[in-house]
């Protein structure tokens, strides 16, 4: 047969066949014997050949006959009785045959296969009888001190050295299975002439995965001498069935001529393999091998080994389990130093960034990025910004469950290539994929030094056939350079992330909760202020009142008991009354101010403007003013009463504070490009045009510039310019603000003042 | 013209000082008013009722008209209003409130609840005497208040100008 193309259909023929080979090798080791039996009469239907070096009968002669021309009549009673039970607990029974004078011994080892019995016969050199108790004893300590080992590795090493002890095979190692089933020599005790391999990497097809299952159904496979020729059974199909009979379950299978040569090519003479399984997955095996000759192994030793195999097998998972918790447990420790820095920030994004150093330590990461609502923080080695920026929006979709995580980034992202040495594995955590608040956590590019032992690459190439059925012939070191990779994200650290989303949705949802309260409040102390607000109109207003009335009784009916200065006095009482008044009238107007909704719409400021000139002129007939308008406003979408009050007042301070017989006003606006050097709105304001209300008035000195807007603050005495209550430029103010705008003054003193401002509504 | 009951006129007033303002520019301005005055709501609107310390009618004639401060100790001059509005036989007399407060929502509430005026309380004693006088022309000459003889409407009839 010979495998010349390669697709998947002869890929899937090959399997099969391969499997047969592997199984139904039609063959035995020569170092025993094998009978296939036919129940209930014990009819031999196969032998293997070398049945004649071993006890001296042809295997013609014994055929179709019963097994009592081979076993005295207490041994064939021994195993009917044995057929009756689980035989799994009796192998091996001890069989003695006599060949010519001589009585040789047997181990004897029984299993059923493809409905017919199965009986092998190993010639047992040791003469001594074993029992439970030698057993027991054997084992006992081995077991102790494996349990005692603190780490997968010392356990590792223990096994090494008790089965070597017990085998007396030149080298013994524990070699452990990866993801992709290539495996590394990780525990190793041998002859100390030889090389160590540990550490060393085989590639994946050096087992196939035919022989991984047999690995799994037999966790003991046995080769105790690689050189030796395999017998053919006689015939060589089961005559019940005229196939090749499957030899998966039996001791003595012969190996693939390829897994003989593999060893060969070695240098291995004998070998002995223990399957570890955990989780019913082949975590790896304890390799025995000998180099200096052939090495029978008694079936008791073997059977020692097999259960140190099973103990370390079991004790796999806790060992595991315990270096995980360790690990677990300190991550465990981080989440209470996350809750209460993140519950302790003003924001949540401020909280992460805060504990970016527990952030980096819950995964052992060198970098993360932060995105949030369209923010990206990088703290540590990360990737540049856009980068990150790109990886997100590839990322995105990526996400199941809430995280993402690869520590080959190049090979699924290509774009990765560029930033690999900072972030050749990312990890991903969605906190709310909705509003694009993600954690990013980066390791960088590990460049790992794999020594493998020969290339993996040499024999993945053409042939399918060649792959399976030659063995690798080079076992000299060959190292490769891994690239485009990172340390591998353990569960555990997922499991932290997943911890850590669940903190910081908890810390939301109480922020939350701490937001809906903190309205509550503020509508409350808004209520409280319009009570405030109440109370000053009515309240203060009303003994204020009573003063001021009473004050005028007196005058009205002590008349002829006043003199002059009593009336004066009484006077004064009542005008301060009224200033007072006044006072807490321009206080609730102000408050009302700031609560009252805007009533936006498109403003023609010309209009409003002329409006308040006529008022202004109105009211003060008397006085000459001349407003000066240089080129016609624009138009500007604002609350058209406040902007009346802005300018009212703009213009009736200009007036107020100006001695000059004819009061100048000029409005206008510039646009940014007309503004002066020094301004106090930044270039990149949204605002267009700066407004402004010019006079020829009084000035303001340079200190007073940045208090005349304070509430009640005057710059002037109560008799001079008209009074006031101080309260007319903080409205100014104000409603500039609500308007989302800017308000300052430029002044010369004596000459005038400009009032400049911006509405960005 | 006017019955003794269409000049009578109930200040329903917690400020003392304010009353005796009142009082004083009233009688400068009207000399044939006879005024009564509640100090807070529940005493006005049993006053108005002729129920706890008004049984004696006498004591508790039907007022003319209303003058009604909204910040009143016990029940609120908001709700004394509310009350007198909801009234069948009470609702047809005139209430103007006269208040300190000159916040929109105190005068958009009390038209919503049927005020039928609203005059903030001036300061100002000689601006007091003139709004006095104003109330006093308004309510008590040029207006025609409705007759409180008690047969003509019927009470608890939704039809507001009783049309038969």
């Amino acid at each position: 047969m010979t495998f010349s193309t390669g697709t998947s259909a002869q890929l899937g023929e090959l399997t099969q066949y391969a499997r047969e080979l592997v199984r139904t090798p039609g063959t035995i080791q020569p170092h025993g014997v094998l009978f296939v039996l036919q129940e209930p009469q014990l009819t031999i239907l196969q032998v293997s050949q070398n049945i004649f070096e071993l006890i001296g009968r042809h295997p013609q002669e014994l055929l179709n006959q019963s097994l009592e021309t081979v076993l005295d009549a207490q041994q064939l009673d021994m195993l009917q009785n044995c057929l009756l039970k689980d035989f799994e607990g009796i192998n091996s029974l001890k069989i003695s045959i006599k060949n010519k004078e001589q009585l040789l011994s047997f181990d004897g080892i029984i299993h059923r296969q493809d409905g017919v019995l199965l009986l092998e016969l190993e010639p047992n050199q040791v003469q001594q009888s074993s029992n439970f108790f030698s057993f027991y004893h054997q084992t006992k300590s081995s077991i102790d001190q494996m349990q005692k080992a603190s780490t997968l590795q010392q356990m590792s090493q223990i096994v090494t050295e008790e089965v070597r002890k017990v085998t007396g095979f030149d080298r013994v190692m524990i070699y452990r299975f990866d993801a992709q089933g290539a495996g590394v020599v990780t525990a190793e005790d041998k002859e100390d002439r030889l090389n160590t391999l540990l550490g060393l990497n085989y590639p994946a097809f050096d087992i196939p995965m035919e022989a991984r299952e047999l690995l799994i159904l037999n966790s003991l496979r046995f080769i105790p001498d690689v050189d030796q020729v395999p017998t053919p059974m006689v015939p060589i199909d089961n005559p019940m069935t005229q196939r090749s009979l499957d030899l998966g379950k039996a001791i003595l299978r012969s190996a693939s001529s390829c897994h003989l040569e593999y060893l060969q090519n070695m240098g291995v003479k004998a070998s002995m393999t223990i399957s570890l399984v955990r989780d019913r997955q082949l975590w790896g095996l304890i390799a025995c091998h000998h180099y200096s000759s052939s090495k029978p192994l008694p079936y008791e030793v073997r059977t020692i080994c097999e259960f140190l195999g099973q103990i370390m097998s079991l004790e796999l998972g806790t060992k595991a389990d315990h270096e995980d918790r360790e690990y677990r447990i300190k991550l465990q420790s981080l989440q209470p130093e996350f809750v209460q820095s993140l519950t302790q920030a003003d924001n949540l994004l401020t909280g992460l960034v805060q504990s970016s150093s527990n952030l980096l330590q819950l995964v052992s990461a060198s970098g993360i990025a932060i995105c949030w609502d369209d923010e990206i923080t990088l703290i540590g080695q990360t990737p540049q910004l856009e980068s990150v920026q790109a990886l997100l929006t590839w990322l995105e979709p990526q996400i199941s469950n809430n995280i993402f995580h690869t520590n080959e980034l190049p090979k699924l992202y290509p774009a990765a290539a560029s930033f690999q040495t900072s972030a050749s594995g990312v990890l991903a955590l969605a906190i709310s994929q909705a509003r694009k608040n993600y954690v990013l956590w980066f390791r960088p590019e590990v460049t790992q030094t794999v020594r493998w032992s020969g290339d993996p690459q040499q024999n993945s190439d053409p042939k399918i056939g060649e792959m399976r059925l030659s063995p690798r012939k080079s076992f000299e070191l060959w190292q490769e350079i891994v690239r485009n990779t990172a340390l591998p994200w353990k569960p555990c650290e997922l499991e932290a992330v997943a911890d850590l989303r669940s903190v910081i949705v908890g810390v939301v949802l109480r922020q939350a909760d701490e937001l809906a309260r903190i309205n509550v409040e503020l509508e409350r102390t808004n209520n409280e202020l319009d009570a405030f607000a109440y109370i000053a109109s009515h309240d203060l207003k009303e003994p204020l009142r009573g003063i001021h009335n009473y004050s005028s009784f007196l005058i009205e009916d002590y008349a002829d008991i006043l003199n002059e200065e009593g009336v004066a006095k009484l006077q004064t009482l009542m005008r301060l009354t009224q200033r007072m008044e006044d006072l807490i009238n321009s206080l609730l107007h102000f408050s009302r101010l700031g609560r009252i909704e805007l009533l936006l719409r498109n403003t023609d400021l010309n209009q409003i403007i002329s409006q308040v000139e006529s008022v202004v002129k109105i009211s003060q007939p008397d006085t000459s003013i001349a407003i000066h308008i240089p080129r016609p406003l624009p138009a500007i979408y604002c609350d058209p009463v406040q902007i009346n009050e802005l300018f009212t007042n703009l213009i009736s301070n200009a007036i107020k504070y100006n001695d000059r017989s004819e009061k100048q006003i000029e409005i206008g606006y510039l646009t940014m490009a007309e503004l002066p050097e020094q301004n106090p709105i930044s270039k990149t304001s949204t605002s267009v045009l700066v407004l402004y209300v010019k006079d020829n008035g009084i000035g303001i000195r340079a200190k007073h510039l940045d208090s005349v807007f304070r509430i009640f603050k005057r710059l002037h005495g109560q008799s001079h310019y008209g009074g006031g209550t101080g309260v007319g430029l903080t409205i100014a103010k104000k409603i500039v603000e609500r308007h989302g705008g800017k308000i300052w003054v430029e002044s010369i003193y004596g000459q005038g003042s400009t009032f400049y401002f911006t509405l960005a509504g | 013209m006017f019955s003794q009951q269409a000049q009578t006129l109930l200040v329903i007033e917690d400020s003392d000082e304010d009353f005796a303002a009142f009082e004083r520019v009233m009688h400068k301005a009207s000399s044939f008013q006879k005024i009564y005055r509640c100090t807070n709501g529940d005493d006005a609107l049993d006053f108005l009722r002729q129920t706890g310390d008004y049984t004696d009618i006498a004591n508790a004639p039907r007022p003319g008209m209303i003058l009604l401060d909204l910040n009143l100790p016990g029940t609120d001059g908001r709700e004394v209003l509310e009350e007198i509005k909801q009234d069948a036989t009470l609702k047809v007399i005139p209430v103007v409130v006269f208040t300190t407060s000159d916040n929109p929502r105190d005068v958009e509430g009390c038209y919503q609840c049927g005020a039928n005026g609203y005059v903030v309380k001036p300061i100002d004693l000689k601006k007091l005497t003139k709004t006095v006088q104003v109330i006093v022309d308004y309510w008590f000459e040029a207006n025609t208040p409705p007759s409180l003889a008690g047969d003509r409407n019927e009470p608890n009839s939704t039809d507001c100008f009783n049309r038969r």
